[in-house]
This record gives structure tokens, sequence and C-alpha cells, in this order.
């Protein structure tokens, strides 16, 4: 059974999480979403730093309530013998350990995959960083944009002869999380039909440099004749395609291979179909800069954003808005499809954010999921699955070694 | 096992429909963990991206990185007995994965009803760039155009000016992975329930799950905090971000307690309680002149972006240099890790791509794998797992049926 009460694909998974921050708790995350009992180790008397960020209400971060829906908070005091002795006992029970600390300390801590598999002979443990368990960087501190930057993606945000941009949007943590979630379960899988355990080793620098679909294998190949670089708002192998200027904000058109035909008749220039100056993606690349003034201006000739993107659809091109995050929210497609989502926390209230992005034909789009307040679960967790007396529970509540607050 | 080495899901055959980049990127995943793929392409051209890309020996790069360890079935979809081998087929899989426009892969009768009919268990990842359902599901997408929809395109660049769109396929690939999740979370429900399932993966809900703090800090301070792009720099911490040295690019991850090491580091401890720079609230405040400091010293101390790292790292400031592509090919810590690795193609020869980003401690991290050429194994495919005879194989490529081409 899961946390509340709901059947996932995931059901009767036990996962004991020792993540901070972001790409971990994202990786417990996913599993929680998916039905899986996690109990969050938090370290006793903060927790999670994730629950110190981003925007508060009622002393609480929402940013820890997105981020930890549907686990259970156990937090101890990790430097109390009996707190360690605590989280030791627990790995007899779990089926997963998930920690996001600097590579090393989890051996530190007496808790690495040697001293686990003792405790747990079929243990899956999965180690999350920003630049992995090996290598010469692997001891450096880490956040998403250090990996992105080691990654090369950075590089390939702006403008060629300017310093790059960032994107404000967490894609290496969250992907990260994602890659841990699917190793967890291949894993699991592997476990259920060997009886053996593994350890994962998954890093942002590694998702990162996933994302590159072209960007790798072209300088080498050719000899680097191709050097892939930051190029601005369009793309390098097909136009017109990337970011244009329109009345009041911007269109993404993507009128490339075939739907340049479609494209030239949604501005009704049809001779420039077979033009041989336009009518391939490599005759408009060599005049990107004439075809993007060419399509901004003719976008002008629209009242705003709205209307250019339904005239081109009415001809099949490929066309989007961009929208902001806020006009996100109230989008019917958006909503529809759970892309956001409405969440009521128990001491915010209603909440938008990101909604589950796996749908599952057999089980709920989504879970009925609550972050937990610190420490929420520590009776629960020591009572089910240590068989400690409530009695013993108040004593370690009492020494410090268990903590609460509700927040 | 295609390759005679064993990985974690060697027990599994995928029957794949997909093209381009999303969709091929969730069977490559599956491929490199050992699954058995057959990879249906449609004859005589095969997938799209056969044609895109570099080129050597009119072999496309771009479609050997997607496409690592799958078998290639080429045949002509549109021939009844064409679809009737594929049905057959279909009874022996364990998931199909496809990426058409929602809706084509029911008009070809191959939609979950259908499967289900051949292959009760059978699970169906229909991956795509606007969902299954939903009012935008039926217009043709784009790796860009569902990341308009999302609102991270309005995350990248200035906010005054038209957003920058990252020259990296990160939401086409992190979608393969999230689908690979998926399917292997539903294949572990099948093993121990003996039911099958549709799963429907979007582009659109893999970009909004990268809202790490976006969508609830609109929503949660009731549209107060209207997230958008803001240049260089994060919004919630100072100073984060990208940095101006005299030649090329430093990321510095600087706030919280980092500020006082990075104080140490440019020698003005001055500045650490310094009234308008002593907190992050301060220094998001007066951003501009905390960027100007840090920037002038790295102009006026350092040669080069690298020696300013290595200064700030002896300080434990986080911290990295923003590595162009071709320099992350040559970089020691992504060598030693394998986040890049050199495969070597049995027609073009040796060259670059991204690595296996997930490692398990028992496998290897790198099976080696090749991509096939179109209709490589056709013969293979209908001889043993169909027990069709080397004439009749003959007789259904004279009919073109099946098709063959070595590129």
């Amino acid at each position: 059974m899961t946390t509340q009460g709901t059947q996932h694909v995931l059901s009767g998974l036990r996962v004991l999480d020792f993540t901070r921050a972001l790409a971990g708790p994202t990786c417990s995350r996913m599993l929680a979403e998916m039905g899986a009992d996690v109990i969050k180790v938090e370290s006793a008397p903060k927790g999670d730093l994730g629950r110190n960020f981003s925007v508060f209400r009622n002393k609480r971060s929402l940013f820890h309530v997105q981020h930890n829906r549907g686990k259970k908070s156990l937090c101890v005091n990790l430097r109390d013998p009996r707190g360690m002795a605590l989280v030791t006992e627990l790995i007899q029970h779990v089926d997963i350990v998930v920690e996001n600390f600097k590579p090393g300390v989890m051996a530190d801590m007496g808790l690495s995959y040697e001293q686990l598999k003792e405790l747990k002979p079929d243990i899956i443990l999965c180690s999350i960083s920003a630049l992995g368990q090996t290598g010469p960087l692997a001891h450096k501190p880490g956040y998403d944009y250090i990996a992105q930057a080691y990654s090369g993606v950075t590089s390939m945000i702006g403008e060629e002869d300017d310093a790059p941009y960032i994107p404000l949007v967490g894609m290496g943590d969250v992907s990260t999380g994602v890659h841990g979630a699917l190793a967890v379960l291949a894993a699991l899988r592997h476990r259920d039909n060997t009886g053996r355990g593994q350890h994962l080793d998954i890093a942002l620098l590694d998702v990162y440099y996933h994302y590159h679909e072209v960007n790798v294998h072209t300088p080498r190949a050719t000899e680097g004749a191709i050097k892939p670089t930051r190029v601005g708002r369009h793309m390098t192998y097909a136009c017109p395609s990337g970011v244009f200027r329109g009345n009041g904000g911007y269109l993404v058109i993507m009128a490339i291979f075939h739907h340049w035909p479609d494209f030239c008749k949604a501005i009704e220039r049809p001779e420039l179909i077979d033009d041989p100056q336009y009518s391939t993606d490599q005759a408009r690349l060599k005049r990107r800069d004439e075809v993007t003034t060419m399509i901004e201006d003719w976008l002008q000739t629209f009242p705003d954003v709205e209307s250019a993107v339904a005239h081109l659809e009415s001809f099949h091109v490929p066309v989007a808005p961009v929208l902001s995050v806020a006009e996100t929210l109230d989008y019917p497609h958006l909503r529809e499809r759970g892309t956001v989502t409405t969440i009521n926390d128990p001491i915010h209230g209603d909440l938008d954010v990101p909604g589950f992005p796996l749908k599952f034909s057999e089980f709920p789009d989504e879970l009925p999921l609550h972050a937990p307040t610190l420490g929420q679960h520590n009776e629960e967790v020591l009572t089910s699955y240590l068989g400690r007396s409530v009695e013993e529970v108040q004593q370690l509540r009492a020494a410090g070694v268990v903590v609460e607050e509700n927040r | 096992m295609p390759h005679g080495m064993e990985h974690i899901l060697s027990d599994l055959r995928v029957l794949d429909f997909t093209r381009a980049l999303a969709g091929p990127s969730c069977t490559r995943m599956m491929a490199e963990m050992g699954a058995d793929v057959i990879k249906v392409e449609s004859a005589p051209r095969g997938d799209m991206v056969r044609g895109i890309s570099v080129f050597e020996k009119e072999r496309s790069l771009y479609f050997i990185q997607q496409n690592l360890g799958k078998k290639s079935l080429c045949v002509n979809i549109r021939d009844p007995k064409a679809l009737a081998i594929i049905k057959e087929l279909v009874a022996q899989m364990d998931v199909v994965v496809e990426n058409f426009k929602p809706g084509v892969i029911a008009q070809m009768g191959l939609g979950y009803e259908e499967l289900k009919k051949i292959k009760p268990d059978i699970i169906l990842c229909s991956i795509s760039a606007l969902g299954q359902k939903g009012p935008l599901s039926s217009k043709p997408g784009y790796d860009y155009i569902a990341q308009a929809y999302s609102g991270v395109t309005s995350m990248i660049g200035d906010p005054d000016e038209a957003p920058y769109l990252p020259g990296v396929g990160m939401g086409d690939v992190s979608t393969g992975v999230h689908g690979a999740l998926a399917v292997v979370s539903a294949l572990r429900y099948r093993d121990r329930t003996g039911e099958g399932q549709h799963l429907d993966i979007g582009l659109l809900d893999v970009y909004y799950h990268y809202h790490e703090v976006n969508v609830h800090q609109y929503s949660g301070t009731e549209g107060k905090i209207r997230p958008i792009r803001a240049g260089r720099h994060l919004s919630y911490v100072c100073p984060a971000g990208v940095f101006r040295a005299k030649s090329g690019s430093v990321v510095i991850m600087a706030f919280l307690h980092h500020w006082k090491d990075l104080c140490a580091a440019m020698d003005k401890p001055e500045l650490v309680e310094h009234e308008r720079y002593s907190n992050d609230v301060l220094r998001l405040e007066n951003r501009d002149e905390v960027v100007k400091i840090i920037e002038d010293w790295l102009q006026e101390t350092f040669p080069d972006a690298q020696s300013a790292v290595d200064h700030m790292e002896k300080f434990g400031v986080p911290v990295a240099p923003v590595l162009s592509v071709a320099e992350t090919t040559q970089h020691p810590h992504l060598r030693e890790r394998g986040t890049v690795r050199t495969i070597n193609d049995p027609l073009v020869g040796e060259f670059d791509i991204p690595g296996m980003p997930l490692r398990f401690s028992r496998f290897p991290d790198d099976l080696p794998l090749t991509a096939p050429t179109l209709g490589q194994h056709n013969k293979e495919i209908l001889t043993e797992y169909l027990q069709r005879s080397p004439e009749e194989v003959q007789q259904l490529r004279e009919a073109g049926v099946l098709f063959e081409k070595n590129s």
C-alpha cells in the first residue's frame, strides 16, 4: 500500500531517501508519485535545505512542498549514535536507498554500498551527484549550472559574440532525478529476477551531456570544420526554425523541410515554394537574416501573437506562442492534460505545481500526495517498521534523537 | 540479447516504430540496457533522420547516435503482407513504442486495443509533442513547439528582448528517458500481475516538469512573482550565473555560505559583512554592482577563464568554466567517466557521441552497440522470430514487402 492509500505501479516498494535540494528529491518523488513508500531521512534540527528555499507561506517552503510530495519524514539527529542506529536498522527494511551527498560522504557516515550490502545483501543504492562518483572533478561542490557549464550545454545558449545565458528552469536536476528513477527501476527488476542488488552512479553532468543530439558527433566527424556554438534564436541545420518577433510577443515557427510550401501559402507567397533561392533548407540557411526579416515583417500584420498562430495553424504550419509561465497556468490544454496541476497542501491550501509527467492507463494520472512536515512520520516509521513502542519514541524525542516541527 | 553481452534488460523484446529523436531516445536507452529492439522502418527511406545532419559514406551520424544497438526491419508498411508480419511480431513482444502524431498508430490498425487482442499483456508507450489528449494534441509537434507552450522558452534570455533557443535536444532526449522509466515501471507491474497498459508521454509535460520554482512561485504568491527570463543570473540568490572573464565565461555560484569564500578568493574580506552585500537579499537588490565587482576582478586578474576557475576552487567556491562542445570532447573528467565516448561504426569509423548516462555496478558502462543499416536484420528477424525460410524472405524482398540498403 502507498503512503496515502492509493494503488499505483510501484505500490509495495520501500525507499530510504537521504536526498536534499532538487536532483535527489526529484528521483524519490518520482518513485512516490508511482506509489512507492518513501521515507525521507532529514537531519535534525533543520531538515532538508530545500525547506529554506523559494517562497514561504505559514513558514512552509513551497519548494519543499513541490519536491517532496508523498514522502514520509523521519527527522533524526544523525550525529547522535542512537540516531544513526535507527537509520541503520531501517536499511534492513527497504528495497532501495537514494542519496545525493557529495561523493564520499555516505562512506564517511558508515553507509557506503559495501556497508549497506552487509545490512541488506540485495540492496540497491542510487547515488546522484553533480559531476559523478568517479573522475578528476568528482570531489568538487556541484550545482545544476556547474554541471551544465562543464557539459557544453551553457555554451549553446545565446549569441555567439557575447556571454551565454542560463535557462531559469531546473532542467538538469529534474531530468537527473528521472534518469535515476529509471536506473532504480531497471535494477529492481533485475533484483526481482536474480536476487542481486547493485550501486547506481547518476550525474547531472552525464545527463546534460546526454542532451547533445548533434553537437558532439559533428565536430570530430567533420575534423573540426563544424564547431558547435550558440547562434541566437534559430536552429543551425534547418530554416526557418526558431523564435520570431510577433506583435506584442513571440512565436516559435518550424517551417522547415516539407512544411515550407504550407508556410508559403500561409504568407501568400506561393512563388517562393519552388524559387531555387528559397526552396530548400540549405538555400534558406544561406539567407537566413532575409528570411527572418520577411517573416517578422509579415507577423506585424497581425494584431497579436494569438491571431498569427491561429492563421499559421490553419495552414498546418508547426507553430506555438511563447507562453509565459503565468500564461501556462490557465492554458486549457495544459490544464486538461494535468501538465499543470493544483495540489492542496494541508498547511498552504491550493497551489499550482507541474503535474506528474508519466501517464499510465491502468492508474490514475495523479495520486493525492502531500509533502510531510518535518519529522511528521517519526512515530509511524519507528513503530510500524522498527517495532518501537510509543513510549520508546517519546524517550527518543525527549532525548533530541528525533525531532518534529509543523512546517 | 542482440550483442552477446548481458545487461540489465537482456530478456526484453521491444518493437520500435519511432522516428526522429524523442522516440528513438526511448528505445535506444532500452537497447543500451541490453534489450532486443526491432526498429520497424518504412520502405524505401526508413527513419527520416537517415537524411539529416552530417554524412559519411551516405550514412547519417545523427541516425547512428540515436539508433545504437537496434535491429532494422524495413518493410513497405502500406502492403497488407507487411502489416501481417508486424502483427505476427507483436505477439512475441513485451513492449511497443511509437511516436507518430496521436491517432496514426490506431489508423494503421495497431492501436492499443488492437495490440491487446494480439498480445493481452502488451505495454504500448506512445510518445508525442503535446500528448495523446487535450485540445492541442492533434497539432504537429517539434521539440521547440512543446518548449514554447511549456513556458520554458520564456525563461531564457533578457527580459526585454526575444528569448533564445538552447541549441540542444533537451526536451526530446529527456522525454525518451521519461518514456523508458514509464516502460520499465509498467514492465515490473506486468511481471507481478500479468497486466499490460498504455503509456502517454508528452514533451510538453516533460518540459513543464523542469519548472522547479516558477510554477509554485507564481501560484503561491497570487501572481506577485511573475517568472520571466532574467539574463545570465538566477533570480532568487546572488551571485549565481554566468560571468565574463578575459577570454571565455565562468559559472560562479557564490550565494549563501559561499559568498565569504568568494570574498576571500577576491581578497576583498571587507565585502563579507558589507551593508550592501552581506546576504542574498541585499546582493539581489544590488546585483548589477555585485556582477561588476566580480567581472572587473576576473578581467583584471586572470588571463583566461580556466586560471580564474583554478584560483576560486582553492577557496572552495562552486565554479566551472563554460566549456565549448569541442572542449568537452577533450576534457579528462568527461573522458574518464565516459560522459563522452568514441564509437566505431562499421561503415563510417570512429567518432564521438554522448555516453550512456546510467551506470550500473553489475554491468559494463557501455555495451559495444552499432546502429543498423536500413533493413539489415530483415532476414534474421523473419527467419528467427517468424520461422520463414530464406526462400520466403527472398520472395518478400522481390515483392517489395521487404527493403534493404547498405547505409
